[in-house]
């Protein structure tokens, strides 16, 4: 019998498991011992680590989205860091125009913003019904 | 400051008002009510009488790269307006003391107590609360005429008369300070400028009149509160201010608040005022609610960044992404309509 079928245990812990982890402690152990205000923002808390867990799967997409959109509308920037605050000084500024492919660019960019960071929001099924 | 510290400070306070309207002669169940990310909310009774303090715990214009008080009226000024409005039909609290910010307590006032829910969760679902939200939306219309009827010239120095020009200069200014994070904020300004209506006149706007900042018995409205945000502009703006998606809380299908319909809200608004609001012109300021809301978003985050704030209002930033959404939709809808 060859070493590799003994059964064996995962040792590692990802991030995203980590984070898990943690948001059980907060919701099974912290809620119920705490009160008022602590209970609260405990509940807040543990949605504060759905955010992330949201943005750890999310943010590639997101960011593949705004180099492209950085190629199409912002052509000479010498870099790729900050693109989003780039297109709005660039909106602010009229150096560009909220045409129709810009406001598609934004719409599908705000379809992932959104299931970062509130998927619940009602208006998120209306959004993704019309541009999903 | 502790609950002990806090009480002690009221009952030092108090006993000078027991000759006046409110017997009493001790602070006792003073608690403090979850939710509110700028003041603080204590429930207290003094003797038999039920009261809620409304408290600013640290300094409003901490931010070094914003000129201003940039979460409204101070607590003193926001009495005042209470105190305006308590003379007309509006339903609010009695104002029983004002602190300033100098005094021990804190900026902070004291009112009374009025019963009635809430909490939005609460009373927008249950079924006991189901004529209550039928003849709602007229009566905050007709709450609404009320309040924009208060004479301008009574307001505190500090809700001066402005332009929307005034006002979108001052939203620019915002979003540079704030790192001129998101396209759609500064592709929801732009619109909001080409599209602005012809100056109207200013009257007296409540400025946070929706589902959350009213209180709610089994007849409707019993109370008007937080009126921090009060200001001087068009009528209408109250009106699509409370008809913005992000206050409707999920219930998308009733416009006004998430309980009610544009023509009941209207049609109270004109029983009191004498005219007749347009349709297009409350949608208009539902996309400038959408873009408020974002801007309060973006205020919430910087104040964490400045050393004010707990969890609540780090986790409030990202809200500004329900603002975004919103405004995209809106004016997709603006265009369809």
């Amino acid at each position: 019998m060859s070493e590799e079928s003994d059964p064996t245990t995962q040792s590692d812990v990802t991030s995203a498991e980590l984070l898990g982890a943690v948001k059980r402690f907060l919701m099974e152990d912290v809620l119920p011992a705490v009160s008022g205000r602590d209970q609260f923002n405990a509940r807040i808390a543990a949605n504060v680590l759905g955010i992330i867990e949201r943005e750890q799967v999310l943010n590639p997409a997101l960011q593949a989205l705004d180099r492209k959109a950085a190629q199409k509308w912002l052509s000479d920037r010498e870099s790729t860091e900050d693109i989003p605050q780039q297109l709005a000084r660039a909106l602010a500024a009229k150096s560009i125009s909220a045409d129709p492919n810009f406001i598609e660019y934004l719409k599908t960019r705000q379809l992932l913003v959104a299931a970062i960071n509130n998927p619940r929001y009602a208006s998120r099924a209306v959004a993704e019904a019309r541009w999903g | 400051m502790t609950p002990e510290t806090l009480s002690r400070h009221l009952n030092d306070n108090l006993t000078a008002l027991r000759s006046g309207s409110l017997a009493g002669d001790e602070v006792s169940q003073l608690s403090r009510l979850s939710g509110g990310a700028n003041n603080e909310t204590w429930r207290l009774n003094w003797g038999d009488t039920p009261l809620v303090l409304r408290r600013r715990p640290f300094s409003a214009d901490s931010i070094a790269s914003l000129e201003g008080n940039i979460l409204g009226l101070s607590l003193v000024d926001e009495a005042e307006v209470i105190r305006l409005a308590m003379a007309t039909e509006v339903p609010v609290p009695a104002i029983h003391a004002v602190f300033d910010a100098d005094h021990p307590i804190g900026e902070a006032f004291l009112m009374g107590f009025i019963p009635g829910e809430s909490i939005p969760q609460r009373w927008l679902a249950d079924d006991a609360f189901e004529a209550a939200r039928a003849s709602l939306a007229f009566q905050c219309g007709e709450a609404l005429a009320g309040i924009h009827a208060i004479d301008c010239t009574q307001l505190p120095e500090s809700i001066r008369p402005t332009t929307l020009d005034n006002r979108f200069a001052a939203a620019q200014k915002r979003l540079h300070a704030f790192g001129d994070i998101s396209p759609v904020m500064q592709f929801g300004l732009n619109w909001l400028i080409d599209g602005a209506p012809d100056n109207a006149p200013c009257v007296l706007l409540h400025g946070d009149f929706r589902t959350g900042n009213l209180l709610i018995n089994d007849k409707g409205l019993a109370g008007v509160l937080d009126w921090e945000l009060a200001h001087q502009g068009p009528a209408e703006e109250d009106l699509g201010y409370l008809c913005a998606n992000v206050w409707r809380f999920g219930h998308l299908d009733r416009p006004v608040g998430g309980f009610g319909h544009y023509d009941d809200l209207i049609a109270g608004y004109a029983s009191i005022a004498g005219w007749t609001p347009e349709l297009r012109s409350i949608r208009y300021w539902e996309i400038f609610a959408a873009f408020s809301w974002g801007l309060v978003c973006q205020t919430m985050g910087a104040l964490w960044h400045s050393g004010n704030g707990d969890v609540e209002r780090a986790a409030v930033s990202r809200r500004r992404s329900e603002a975004e959404l919103d405004i995209l939709l809106l004016i997709e809808e603006w265009d369809d309509e």
